[in-house]
């Protein structure tokens, strides 16, 4: 038995962007939104590498980063504490998630910006169901 | 200074998100509902959910570190990098701030194509009171936007 509750999954399909925050060895935080946060099984998840930009850079420093994803079927959502494992460029995790951030790109109107460099795995050290940071979905006005 | 381009992307409707970290450098996110330049253009007050607040001020008071990333349905993106200044509880102008800026939201992302049943709960899902508004100073501004030039400092 992993970490990683099954209930998290449809938060890993890439529907809503999720976020991810690390930092640089100097103290700097950087928050930076990411198209997917893929689950790899119970323990670890990938980060989709598809820039070299400051989250890569931070995490080659400090291995440490908090990704925050949400549930499109009940916007429940989740802090992620990771720690960096590896990069993948190729194999099953890597093939599976280029085909996804290649139709992410197709949806949002990124094709040939949004491109996979790598998959960039995580060893997931604790994970938390956020408390207090959404409205009950029941209570949230208007028509649904 | 803040450019004008991202004081109004800042004062939004923007996605926007909080990066703090520990003294062991373990970093820290939570999300911002609405936020708002002050007149020097150089300092910025942004509106967290209270029950989400209590480990980035925890951060804030020990080390002053703190990002600010804002982006648009359009993928249009900013960072604004500074220094922590001070805290207090939301008050009514902040909240008619909120309410306008949720209102905002949900019509941005309805046009930009996203599907009522995501768009409505996701854009006023968030809570936001009680809430804390975060004063920091902007030291540096970086565009974010996906692309060749995500990373270049603006400010």
């Amino acid at each position: 038995m992993g970490i990683l509750p099954d209930e998290i999954k449809p938060a890993m399909q890439g529907v809503i962007p999720s976020h991810v925050v690390t930092c640089a060895r100097d103290g700097t935080p950087n928050a930076s939104a990411i198209s997917q946060v893929y689950y790899v099984d119970p323990d670890h998840v990938a980060l989709s590498h598809q820039f070299f930009n400051k989250t890569k850079r931070n995490v080659a420093e400090n291995p440490r980063a908090v990704a925050w994803v949400i549930s499109p079927e009940t916007f429940e959502a989740w802090d992620l504490e990771l720690e960096f494992v590896r990069s993948e460029t190729s194999g099953p995790v890597f093939e599976i998630m280029e085909m996804q951030i290649e139709a992410i790109a197709s949806m949002v109107g990124m094709k040939g910006i949004f491109k996979l460099r790598a998959a960039d795995i995580f060893r997931v050290t604790a994970v938390t169901k956020t408390v207090g940071e959404r409205i009950p979905f029941a209570e949230i006005p208007g028509p649904r | 200074m803040i450019p004008d381009r991202v004081v109004e992307v800042l004062h939004g409707p923007a996605w926007m998100q909080i990066g703090t970290r520990d003294e062991a450098l373990r970093p820290a996110h939570t999300f911002a509902v609405g936020a708002m330049v002050h007149a020097d253009r150089q300092t910025v007050t942004v509106f967290v959910p209270t029950a989400r607040s209590g480990r980035v001020l925890r951060d804030l008071r020990e080390n002053g570190r703190i990002a600010l990333g804002a982006s648009l349905a359009s993928h249009e993106a900013y960072q604004l990098k500074g220094t922590y200044v001070s805290s207090r509880p939301t008050d009514d102008a902040d909240r008619a701030r909120q309410d306008a800026y949720r209102a905002a939201l949900l019509a941005s992302a309805l046009e930009a194509g996203y599907p009522e049943p995501i768009a409505r709960p996701l854009a006023l899902g968030f809570a936001y009171t009680p809430g804390v508004a975060i004063t920091f100073r902007a030291d540096e501004v970086f565009l974010q936007t996906p692309g060749p030039g995500a990373g270049t400092l603006l400010s």
